[in-house]
């Protein structure tokens, strides 16, 4: 072995002393450095693609999170403000008698607003009808075929959970007896979360006797109901008049008013559908001399 | 792919780096304007409706 001062490579770079342990350097091979050559460019060319990949896909996860908020909540404030408007135009709806009409909604058109009060006093998103991909980028969407706010059947609502403003992105937060505010032209609907599968057993003694659980528990046809669980997508019972008992022909007399809500579950898959059941408990007209009143349900939650 | 970007930029350094930066924006608005809404349908993580 010779020392590393005899080569050109690393000479005056490493002492003699040294020189001892160091590999037997090898001629350099290859065009000089500047001109790869052909299996250095495609490597190169192979790594730049890979991380250009990786930006893009890091940019998707950018889009799908924050941006397509940023979307939706233009196209959200622009459906509360045509519903503001409408609702106060005298001109348009129930008119003299103070009644909702519902059902002449085009798709995607806002026709009520509903809040949680559990999520803050000022949660409130425009429910739009319809359930396509672009009804659902302005907000909630009711599907059509189900009831309407307060009337019998169930009031059954779509929402995303995670980008598009992701109104649902929390629902599975809420608690049996907690309120889901839907509020339309004239009137103030109070429905509240029937309560899950574990607390049924000793709800009368237990948690039943919160005043807020007045008439949450359901018997009859709707004894199985819970307040949340997690369904295949292909389960589309949920939204039924009756869920528990989807083939039923009750008459509206029958049947209770419910609202249920769906989102994706887990969040960032669309393996499942995450469910949420409530029933209507309390109903209250708008008043016209009072503008600002609102149901004593959003005064639960400090 | 990027050198040879950067070797057929004209212009003296800062220059470059203005047309580099605007290139790379470019890109990223057409990536988040036009070729994410279109592909995000079909992709399989947003559905929150059932059948």
């Amino acid at each position: 072995m010779g020392t590393v001062e005899h080569l050109g490579r690393g000479a005056g770079r490493i002492s003699g002393d040294l020189g001892e342990l160091a590999p037997s350097p090898r001629p350099r091979s290859g065009p000089p450095p500047g001109k790869p050559d052909k299996t250095q460019r495609v490597v190169r060319g192979v790594g730049e693609a890979l991380i250009t990949l990786g930006m893009v896909v890091l940019l998707f996860v950018v889009y799908e999170v924050y941006i397509t908020d940023l979307i939706s909540a233009g196209k959200q404030r622009e459906a509360a403000a045509e519903l503001d408007d409408r609702w106060s135009d005298p001109t348009i709806g129930g008119g003299e008698e103070r009644q909702d009409h519902f059902g002449q909604f085009g798709e995607g058109e806002g026709f009520a607003k509903m809040h949680i009060p559990k999520f803050g006093a000022d949660f409130h998103f425009t429910v739009v009808e319809g359930t396509t991909a672009p009804s659902l980028e302005i907000g909630p969407g009711h599907y059509t075929d189900t009831a309407y706010p307060g009337e019998p059947g169930n009031f059954s609502v779509a929402g995303h959970r995670v980008g598009k403003g992701a109104p649902f992105n929390d629902i599975n937060l809420i608690e049996s007896c907690d309120a889901i505010v839907v509020e339309t032209q004239y009137t103030w609907f109070v429905y509240r979360m029937v309560p899950l599968e574990e607390e049924k057993a000793g709800w009368a003694q237990g948690k039943g006797k919160d005043p807020r659980c007045e008439g949450v528990l359901l018997g009859g046809v709707y004894e199985g109901l819970v307040g949340q669980r997690i369904v295949l997508p292909t389960n589309g019972d949920v939204i039924a008049p009756i869920p528990t008992d989807p083939t039923s022909t009750a008459s509206a007399g029958e049947s209770a008013s419910l609202l249920t809500l769906t989102t994706c579950h887990p969040r960032f898959s669309d393996k499942e559908r995450l469910i949420v059941h409530s029933v209507l408990t309390n109903e209250y007209p708008k008043d016209p001399s009072k503008p600002d009143w609102r149901p004593p349900a959003f005064e639960e939650i400090t | 792919m990027y050198g040879w970007i950067w070797r057929h930029l004209p212009g003296p350094l800062a220059v470059r780096v203005a047309l580099a930066v605007v290139l790379a924006a470019g890109v990223a608005a057409l990536l988040l304007f036009v070729v994410f809404p279109w592909v995000e349908p079909l992709l399989p993580f947003n559905n929150v409706t059932t059948e």
